[in-house]
């Protein structure tokens, strides 16, 4: 609908900090008929502007069950960054998407899954964990590991908490280095599948995190015996225009922005430049 | 009655003549109701596709300007989008580019390069503000009669004669043209007066003609498919693009200067009360190309991004998903690039598995 | 779309390009074809030309200072302004200073000039980018008797040795790379002598490695090998001297070693041979001496003039040739010439009808510091004086500062005046490239706002100042500047505004060759195990015209993103020596003083050698205490 290149214009309805330098942002499209038949899939992203300083893509951090709004987790580590994190509720900014491929949420029914998130990996997981739990009863076994720096740069504390009360799920948390107050686990994500009981035949396995976090995650997953199919990733690459034209995220003949950013790790091993 | 060697499938019936001394007044014609861009001779003497204002300027001898026109359908700086701020909130809306144009007098290569342009901003998801100002462009070919100095079109497949994305050929007999329609535009616009009917001779004419332009590039300069096999099974050796790496200044010239490259960054640029958004001309040789955000740089070595460039301008994946290779042969890289990484030069190394620099 | 044919702003070469507008505005850059030095080529940054003006903060409006801010005005009342501004400072008896620009056009400049020397009737007129270039200038022009050095760019096609001293030349004159690299490809053999690995050096059939940062050394080691008896000078017929004597006598004795030796050879035997000398490749104390070196070794070999023989002085930026020629310099007339040459004064006066001010004044940096008057045409201070940023507050001193420019800098937001004016691309005037083509650049579009040409500007000004300085256009302003700059005076009519300007006259050379001792005296040693160098001197990524430029700008950015408080390189070598990892912060201490920074560990830069930015020289200048090397102990943090 409309051009390629045309954002949607949506305003800013909540906020919410998760960490000194990470910012949930709730999004509303300006237009409610629009808002209201915009769908995406989790594991895709948007295309956001900042007016005036230009665009860049963010991984859709909310379910397409709770259509209300729109939410992507941004830390500020550049010129547009900083900027959309001194916006305010009711400022406007664009929209476009929704971009990418997403998870396959289909092919996710019936199996165990077991999501493996580090730092500011967590927010793309997070929208299709709420899908799965919204629709709890269609998927097998769910086990949510994540870790980050310090018990400060957690994100989604609050949701943390939650999905810890629930008994319809496994959640292990820990951080590199503790903090005073922490009495939880403390070392790298890896050490927490010691603490589990993972089920390689049965289970698809989503990993977001630093690319660091997800090379020694998924060689120890491979060890433990998951198929290559069954370990999901999201590729992180430089993007301008997110629908596959401009070539910035191009890896061989494959395009970040429309066969990705959501690869399981054979189709990764195959990328070669 | 078709020729024999009618290779094209063409029906013979669509062949026209324009008499030469009616050319000038049909240019004239054109201009009424389009913007006409030919080449023609401008300051320094450089050969340029530039709007007419003077028929008689159109330069139809040979060589090629070296700006292809694909500035006429991907400008350097192209605005895409009209951001404005007033009081109440901000509107966005698409820009376009509707000028009626004709582009006159290019050659095949170039044909070639607006096709493929087009096919890659119709694939996948279509840029129809990109078709929409491309349809609204059309394309005048001259066929090339003999080869130009630095060109290598019958390595691609993309010339002497045009292939496609053109709607009218001329090919030149002497006193009149030969002009075939290609399209359903170009048929339209050959169908009437000035133009009348060919006959057969002035078609066994134009396809000798074309035979003996074939004949003249001989054993042509780039071998394509040899270079295409090596580089899509990954049998380049890593030392023959680090050898080429300090022969490449990283100008940028081969992708701007290329009929076939597109690679751009959208960037906003400041208006009053707002901005316009801008598809601008990048380059995957410059370093800061996939530079991403927390400062990694997947290809922070020149050598790296020498590969990636003729990955995707030769090799069998890219062909097999654009139907064309990444090259119309046209010799521009090798007139401007500042180093000597040109595409015939890189292709003859990965034949022979050596770089003399 | 409208198209001009203009010349590239960046680096000297002067390439021709054809610069696009559509809409009014600035779309595109393509190389010119028949270009003679361009040939179809642009660099990066001639690719994006079009750029800076366009997506630049542009000046709009005529800027004064009312309390803290800078509110808009009328053209009418910032010229009064500035006339009150500056007429004060002149009344209260301090000194007014008018800073030309590498930047700006040789008409800018020349309007500089006559801004202080007729109306104003002071000395006090420089550019703050002449300081590096004048030693090197003066040093060659000791030698050939020449303001300027022989030789053309295209020179490089034929000869077949090129020697090559460097800061990096595929980044600051890549257009200059390219025609070495085709020399080399064609069989040519090239010698890079530097500091560190560049791009160059990986063509280069020998590379010199120089330790402790000085090419002095290398120089007068050529010398020495060609001298000493059993190396035939090319085809030279150098007439023996007493400074021929003299220069012999004073390099007897010094030891060569055999790579230096070898690359003399091969100098000194070929037909065609070039030197190439890039203005940031001899350190300041060294420049002088080192370029008279040069000079002498190219005389000595018959190098010195010989067609295909070039010796090629690479100024760093834009217009700096054509700014020293229009005279923008302190101590001396336009052309360099003296302060007693009576025809120029006459002509001066003639033309100007009043006495010129024949003084010496203040140089950039002595009027940046001590002017209380100043008029920046065209500068951003920070980017390129010594202090950098810190500079800028020296400026607050200051009772009237005006700017003229087209980009919001923090000179402009520092000004009491700020005058905007046309960039790039939207003014006609005239740009001097290295190898001494007089070229126009042209307006393809309107200069934003009330903009105007800088040209017109000046001119309002020097009349507002009580010299009457009107030009109808800017041909007239060409007949006074072809009777007033000698350079000038050898462009024919209507030479300018054919497609390639003009290329001035080689001069002559020959039996005015003055040969003299080499002075082999004492530096200050290097004490310290690390000798501390600064990079290349020019740093683009603080030029209004790259920092502007969205494409251009983005290493830059990174780059500056990533070390915010600067860094220096070392070679892995000395990193694994002090146990450091990439990224790891070390202590730098001179006699000079000490910081700690990140290091970056570079396979170019050689053993024992820590290079520093200059672009964060604000941050680590201190450890060289305004030297261009300085002796370090590095440790670990």
């Amino acid at each position: 609908m409309g051009d390629l290149f045309l954002p949607e214009v949506a305003r800013i309805a909540s906020m919410r900090d998760e960490t000194p330098d990470t910012r949930t942002f709730a999004l509303r499209l300006r237009d409610d008929r629009r808002h209201d038949s915009f769908s995406f899939r989790p594991g895709q992203f948007l295309e956001l502007s900042v007016f005036g300083f230009g665009e860049a893509p963010f991984c859709f951090a909310s379910s397409p069950t709770r259509p209300d709004s729109i939410e992507t987790t941004v830390r500020r580590t550049g010129q547009l960054t900083n900027v959309l994190h001194t916006l305010a509720v009711g400022d406007e900014v664009g929209v476009r998407g929704p971009c990418g491929n997403g998870f396959d949420v289909e092919a996710a029914r019936g199996k165990d899954l077991l999501f493996v998130g580090g730092g500011i990996g967590l927010p793309p997981l997070r929208g299709l964990i709420w899908n799965v739990l919204d629709e709890r009863d269609r998927f097998g076994r769910i086990q949510i590991l994540y870790g980050a720096r310090t018990p400060t740069d957690l994100v989604y504390k609050d949701e943390l908490r939650m999905w810890a009360e629930r008994g319809d799920l496994e959640l292990l948390v820990t951080v590199d280095r503790g903090e005073s107050g922490w009495t939880g686990n403390v070392g790298m994500v890896p050490t927490l599948f010691d603490k589990t009981d993972l089920r390689p035949a049965t289970t698809l396995a989503y990993v977001c995190g630093p690319p660091i976090m997800i090379k020694f995650v998924v060689q120890d997953l491979l060890m433990r015996g998951f198929a290559e199919e069954s370990v999901i990733s999201t590729l992180e690459r430089m993007m301008q225009c997110g629908v596959g034209k401009c070539n910035h995220c191009a890896i061989g003949h494959c395009y970040i922005c429309r066969d990705g950013p959501v690869f399981n790790f054979k189709q990764i091993r195959e990328l070669v430049e | 009655m078709r020729p024999a060697n009618d290779v094209h499938g063409r029906d013979p019936g669509a062949s026209r003549l324009l008499a030469k001394s009616d050319l000038v007044s049909w240019i004239r014609r054109l201009m009424d109701d389009a913007e006409v861009i030919a080449p023609a001779t401008g300051a320094g003497g450089d050969l340029m596709f530039a709007p007419v204002s003077d028929p008689e300027a159109v330069w139809l001898g040979p060589g090629n300007p070296l700006q292809p026109p694909k500035q006429y359908v991907l400008p350097q700086t192209d605005p895409i989008v009209r951001i404005e701020r007033n009081g109440g909130g901000v509107q966005v809306s698409s820009i376009s580019d509707e000028r009626t144009r004709v582009i006159f007098g290019m050659r095949s290569c170039d044909a070639r390069g607006m096709a493929y342009l087009r096919r890659m901003q119709a694939t996948d998801l279509p840029d129809d503000a990109y078709l929409r100002r491309a349809d609204r462009v059309t394309v005048v070919t001259l066929a090339c009669t003999t080869p130009c100095t630095l060109g290598f079109c019958v390595c691609c497949d993309a010339g002497p004669f045009a292939r496609d994305g053109h709607d009218v050929q001329l090919v030149d007999l002497g006193d009149r043209f030969l002009a075939e329609g290609a399209t359903e535009r170009g048929r339209a616009m050959v169908a009437e007066a000035p133009f009348r009917p060919a006959t057969q001779v002035d078609v066994v004419k134009r396809d000798e003609l074309e035979r003996e332009a074939e004949r003249h590039f001989g054993d042509e300069s780039a071998h394509l498919g040899a270079a295409m096999r090596r580089i899509s099974t990954r049998r380049v050796a890593e030392e023959l693009w680090e050898a080429m790496s300090p022969w490449c200044f990283e100008c940028g010239g081969c992708n701007f200067i290329c009929p076939t490259c597109y690679c751009f960054s959208v960037k906003d640029r400041c208006q009053d009360h707002g901005w316009e958004r801008c598809r601008t001309w990048d380059s995957c040789q410059y370093s800061a190309f996939t530079l991403e955000a927390s400062g990694h740089n997947p290809r922070e070595r020149r050598k790296d991004r020498i590969k990636r460039r003729f990955f995707h301008k030769v090799s069998a994946q890219y062909y097999q998903r654009d139907g064309a290779v990444g090259c119309v042969g046209c010799g521009r890289c090798v007139q401007t690039c500042l180093g000597t990484t040109d595409m015939p030069a890189v292709v003859a190394a990965i034949r022979k598995g050596v770089w003399h620099g | 779309m409208t198209t001009v044919l203009t010349t590239c702003p960046f680096c000297t070469c002067g390439c021709g390009l054809h610069l696009q507008a559509d809409h009014g505005h600035l779309i595109g850059s393509a190389p010119s074809e028949h270009h003679p030095v361009g040939q179809g080529k642009l660099c990066a940054r001639g690719w994006h030309a079009h750029e800076a003006p366009t997506w630049g903060q542009r000046l709009t409006r005529p800027l004064l200072r009312r309390g803290g801010e800078q509110v808009e005005a009328s053209w009418a009342e910032a010229v009064d302004e500035v006339f009150r501004g500056l007429s004060g400072v002149l009344a209260a008896g301090d000194s007014v200073g008018v800073l030309g620009s590498a930047r700006a056009t040789n008409e800018e400049n020349f309007l500089a000039v006559k801004l202080v020397r007729g109306a104003l009737q002071t000395g006090n007129v420089d550019f703050c980018l002449r300081a590096g270039l004048q030693p090197v200038v003066d040093g060659i022009a000791e030698v050939t008797g020449d303001p300027w050095p022989p030789g053309r760019l295209l020179d490089l096609e034929r000869s077949e040795v090129i020697l090559l001293f460097e800061g990096n030349l595929a980044e600051t004159h890549p257009r200059a790379a390219s025609l070495v690299a085709a020399a080399v490809k064609r069989g040519a053999r090239l010698v890079t002598v530097g500091w560190h690995r560049t791009h160059m050096s990986r063509l280069a059939a020998r590379h010199l490695p120089v330790d402790s940062g000085a090419g002095y050394e290398v120089i007068t080691g050529f010398l020495a090998a060609v001298l000493s008896g059993d190396q035939e000078a090319g085809t030279g017929t150098v007439t023996p001297d007493p400074g021929s004597e003299a220069l012999r006598a004073s390099l007897a004795g010094l030891s060569v070693d055999d790579p230096v030796r070898e690359a003399a050879t091969w100098y000194a035997s070929a037909a065609r041979a070039s030197i190439v000398v890039s203005e940031g490749a001899l350190l300041p104390d060294e420049a002088r001496n080192g370029a008279a070196a040069l000079a002498m070794l190219a005389a000595v070999t018959g190098h010195l003039g010989r067609a295909g023989s070039a010796l090629l002085l690479l100024p760093s930026r834009g217009n700096q040739r054509g700014a020293l020629e229009v005279g923008v310099r302190p101590d001396a007339l336009p052309g360099g010439l003296p302060f007693d040459d009576e025809v120029m004064i006459a002509k001066l006066r003639r033309h100007w009808s009043r006495e010129p001010s024949l003084v010496t004044g203040l140089d950039a940096e002595a009027m940046v510091a001590g002017c209380r008057g100043l008029v920046v045409v065209a500068e951003d201070l920070p980017a390129v004086i010594q202090a950098g940023r810190a500079g800028l507050d020296v400026l607050a001193n200051h009772r009237f500062v005006v700017v003229l420019d087209s980009f919001a800098t923090a000179t402009a937001r520092a000004a009491h005046a700020v005058l905007p004016v046309a960039a790039f691309g939207e003014t006609d005037g005239t740009t001097t490239s290295l190898d001494g083509r007089v070229q126009r650049v042209r307006a393809c579009v309107s200069p934003p706002g009330i903009a105007r040409p800088g040209w017109q500007v000046l001119a309002e000004l020097i009349s507002r100042f009580g010299l009457p300085c009107t030009y109808g256009s800017i041909g007239d302003l060409h007949r006074e500047m072809t009777d007033l700059v000698p350079l000038f005076a050898e462009i024919g009519e209507g030479q300018l505004d054919e497609s390639w300007g003009a290329l001035v006259s080689r001069p002559a050379t020959g039996p005015e060759v003055r040969l003299r001792a080499v002075d082999l005296g004492r530096r200050d040693p290097v004490e310290g195990p690390c000798a501390a160098v600064f990079d290349e001197a020019f740093d683009w990524g603080s030029d209004p015209s790259v920092v502007h430029a969205p494409t251009l700008c983005r290493d830059h950015v990174a780059r500056r993103k990533l070390f915010p408080t600067g860094f220096v390189e070392m070679n892995k070598v000395d990193a694994d020596r002090l146990g450091v990892k990439p990224g790891w912060a070390v202590r730098l201490t001179s006699k000079h003083g000490e910081v700690t920074v990140p290091v970056v560990v570079s396979g170019e830069v050689a053993p024992g050698m820590a290079r520093l930015p200059f672009s964060a020289r604000d941050r680590v200048g201190v450890v060289l205490g305004g030297r261009g090397r300085a002796g370090v102990r590095v440790e670990r943090v």
